[in-house]
């Protein structure tokens, strides 16, 4: 673990002006060092085995299953809760108090006395007391009509249609991932010496993988329950197609403002690989490497289906614009500053995601190079005031590292058009207008902008009663600025810092925040539900448990699964019969 | 009932702004009761002690710098609990210190003197030297002893009872701090372990009880859980149907 600061930083970076901006935050793809793909990279490298231990299922697929999971170091459990759920009851939204499955990652063995408390307390998310021992606690909904098309084709000894796991690419939904702490669970500071997660969110990671596996093994239990003699397995290439979805909202905006010290860790990680990528010479070999994973990531973006009507426009661009530089890359040859002429290029010619998307891409080149960043993606997060500073530095660190908040206007309505609240149904964050909506007043502070601009404003008025004064001082005058002085004092000797954006601001979309965030977990198929609500999907495309422990399959080449392409089964394989469904 | 540390910490930040305080004093105030707990130190039983003085004393005045120089400073807190702005009179005590290398905090009139402990670990951890001192007023006289080298960050704690009562007409509510930049202060603390020693607790204990609240949790009183809770709820949002449309959701996931 490391903490960013100025004196290690590449000289190439790229500005944060330019990075720390919302919409480019909200145009980044999954990339290597994203934590889907560091775990699995580290679970191929380790070999870690996972293995079903109970599988105690009835005939609706109802009942308990366990996953032993096995690291070089230590052992894990999956406990996996599957129950009856009345239709009135499946909603993917925080305030739901019932789902298809509850699951949770506990660490050692679990023995009877432990699955005992489990049974009792998964099931109730939230409401439950969780034993110190869970890692992670989660819970998923079915997709019902993957879980039916896929179970009757199944069953049917047909394969089911490849297109149904494009339009929706999985068979759960994951509706939340809790770990460090929540509901009585193990803090991630427990975690922090344990080599098999101690990066950044890797446990839940896991619990969601293991889902996976346990969504391919129901609906293989399933498929023969319904029938015994007929029902085929799931082909192996649509089991590594078949990824996990998750259902996200507001939630994840509270994360990114309230965790800063992290967010801009993950960024300047990202950032690092890309300085470094950048400035290498590219050879014929990483020219046509680059070339094949854009081709690869055009098609996947065309396979990508969303009912959203900004989300479909945006792809679309990106598609055109993605084939704009597949054909700008074969007219150009590989030379030593192919990568920089490439990115000047697409900064004139190419949207934001398009630009993103490149940059994901020559991350991808240089593994041996970049991988190692996987490591330095986490930090103590700790800010402290430097009461000593004088509060004219204060001040000029703001006008130096934060001038984008000082535009921030007190008396525009615009300026200030929504607040954030959390209801008091389960705490779910919501978002409201301001003299509009009730609840202001106990508004969360998540706009960081205004409360610099507010801070700054108060900083000159005392700078010219006392000119000379430390910070503490300024302090001691305005006590309640302390939470925002220590803040500004932090990230401002931080690369990248705080997210650039009025979050009061009406133009704001809550949509970027969440795909920054999703982006880092290394999300793919963006599915808008509302301006603040999505569906994406997780391993997609991703290697198979069993996958983890052949020999034969190199490391190089289970890694190689972002941006997952529709795979083509052979001829009486597929169920053409019930094609047409589900698109 | 047990609960996790950030559970401790993310609850009691939650009451503290229910109660009133500022965003930077209900953090300061949640990682100083959830970090003295996981040491050892009463944190749950102090936060439990002064919960009715906190939800009664009037947050809108803040501590008050009485006098200071180049080398001391002394504060007057009005009566206030540690928890709430006396964070500002132990910073500026650093940043005295920064400049002068030794600086003398006096903070008069405060409750809940114990807590300081978990702020001046922040302190000690920004390299700081920091012994910090106090008396209380009840039969036996006590004083107690906290010292943090620099970079620590658990200190050495000694309580002893005084020998004999001195003629004292000050009342024994205020904390002494003294913070050096450059060499330890007290690195050993009564190295003779006096009979009339009442407590001692040294950074080892200290570390393996935080070792031992991460693997099995941190005991709470249930009734004091639930106060906590329902002065979180304060700043929660009553719901209606407009505010439900606010989370951008549908309410029937069923596709």
């Amino acid at each position: 673990m490391i903490s960013a600061t100025s004196a290690s930083a590449p000289n190439n970076l790229r500005p944060a002006s330019e990075v720390m901006k919302l919409e480019r935050l909200g145009s980044m793809f999954a990339s290597r060092l994203s934590f889907v793909r560091s775990l699995m990279r580290k679970m191929i490298t380790e070999r870690w085995q996972i293995t079903n231990t109970v599988f105690d299922l009835d005939s609706k697929g109802h009942g308990l299953a366990i996953y032993r999971i096995t690291t070089p170091g230590n052992c894990y459990h999956c406990v996996i809760f599957s129950r009856d759920l009345a239709p009135e009851q499946r909603s993917d939204r925080v305030i739901a108090e019932a789902w298809d499955v509850t699951f949770a990652v506990v660490e050692g063995e679990a023995e009877d006395s432990l699955l005992e408390q489990m049974a009792a307390n998964v099931p109730l998310q939230e409401a439950g007391r969780q034993h110190p021992r869970v890692l992670v606690l989660s819970r998923a909904n079915k997709s019902l009509r993957n879980f039916s098309q896929f179970a009757a084709s199944l069953a049917a000894g047909q394969q089911p249609n490849p297109a149904w796991l494009t339009a929706v690419g999985y068979l759960y939904r994951t509706t939340a991932v809790y770990g460090n702490g929540k509901f009585g669970i193990a803090d991630f500071a427990r975690l922090e010496h344990n080599p098999d997660f101690n990066r950044p969110f890797a446990a839940q990671m896991l619990a969601v993988y293991v889902l996976r596996q346990f969504s391919i093994e129901q609906l293989n239990h399933l498929a023969k329950v319904q029938s015994p003699e007929q029902a085929a397995p799931l082909h192996p290439e649509l089991q590594r197609y078949l990824g996990v979805g998750n259902s996200t909202g507001l939630g994840m905006a509270p994360f990114l403002i309230n965790h800063p010290q992290l967010i801009q860790q993950w960024v300047y990680g990202r950032e690092r690989a890309l300085a470094s990528a950048r400035q290498e010479p590219a050879s014929e070999h990483t020219h046509a490497k680059l070339r094949a994973l854009m081709a690869r990531a055009v098609k996947h973006l065309q396979q990508t289906r969303t009912e959203d009507g900004d989300q479909t426009l945006r792809n679309q661009e990106t598609v055109g614009s993605v084939a704009e530089v597949i054909d700008w890359l074969d007219r150009t040859p590989a030379h030593h500053a192919l990568y920089e002429e490439l990115i000047t290029w697409a900064h004139s010619h190419c949207s934001l995601e398009t630009q993103e998307l490149i940059n994901t891409m020559l991350i991808e080149l240089y593994p041996e190079l970049l991988d190692g960043l996987e490591d330095e993606l986490g930090c103590q997060e700790s800010m402290d005031l430097q009461p000593d500073m004088k509060a004219r530095q204060l001040k000029d660190l703001i006008d130096r590292k934060f001038s984008w908040a000082l535009t921030y206007r007190e008396d525009c309505p615009e300026d200030n058009y929504w607040f954030w609240y959390r209801s008091a149904e389960k705490e779910e964050p919501r978002l409201g207008i301001r003299g509009t909506e009730s609840g202001a007043e106990k508004e969360t502070a998540l706009a960081v902008g205004p409360r610099i601009s507010r801070c700054h404003t108060k900083l000159e008025r005392f700078l010219q009663r006392s000119p000379n004064a430390m910070v503490v001082e300024f302090l001691m005058a305005h006590p309640e600025q302390k939470e925002c002085v220590r803040r500004i004092q932090t990230l401002g000797e931080t690369p990248y810092g705080e997210i650039r954006a009025n979050l009061w601001h009406r133009d704001m979309k809550p949509m970027h925040l969440l795909r920054t965030k999703l982006s880092f977990f290394g999300a793919s198929r963006f599915d808008p539900k509302s301006d603040r609500w999505v569906r994406i999907t997780l391993f997609q495309g991703a290697p198979l448990s069993a996958e983890l422990s052949n020999h034969e399959l190199s490391p190089e080449k289970l890694d190689d699964w972002g941006f997952p392409l529709e795979p083509v089964i052979e001829a009486g394989e597929s169920d053409q019969t019930l094609q047409g469904g589900a698109l | 009932m047990k609960v996790s540390f950030n559970e401790l910490q993310g609850l009691s930040r939650k009451a503290f702004s229910g109660i009133g305080f500022d965003d930077g004093d209900a953090n300061d105030a949640a990682d100083v009761v959830a970090w003295m707990e996981a040491h050892g130190l009463g944190g749950i039983t102090a936060l439990q002690k002064g919960l009715d003085f906190l939800l009664n004393e009037d947050k809108s005045k803040a501590p008050e710098l009485i006098y200071q120089d180049a080398d001391l400073c002394v504060v007057d807190a009005h009566n206030k609990t540690i928890l709430g702005h006396a964070s500002l009179a132990i910073e500026l005590g650093y940043a005295k210190c920064r400049a002068r290398g030794l600086s003398v905090t006096k903070i008069r009139h405060c409750h809940n003197r114990m807590l300081i402990v978990g702020y001046l670990s922040r302190i000690a951890s920004r390299n700081m030297s920091v012994t910090a001192f106090w008396r209380n007023a009840h039969e036996p006289l006590t004083e107690i002893l906290v010292s943090f080298k620099s970079g620590d960050a658990e200190p050495e704690i000694c309580m002893y009872s005084l020998p004999s009562t001195p003629d004292d007409t000050e009342p024994n509510d205020g904390i002494t701090l003294i913070m050096v930049n450059h060499v330890n202060l007290l690195p050993d603390l009564k190295p003779d372990a006096p009979l009339n020693d009442l407590l001692r607790q040294d950074r080892d204990a200290m570390a393996s009880w935080h070792e031992r609240s991460l693997v099995e949790g941190i005991e709470v009183d249930t009734a004091l859980w639930e106060r906590l809770k329902t002065l979180a709820t304060k700043m929660l949002v009553e719901a209606s149907d407009d505010s439900r449309q606010g989370a951008g959701a549908g309410t029937n996931d069923n596709d």
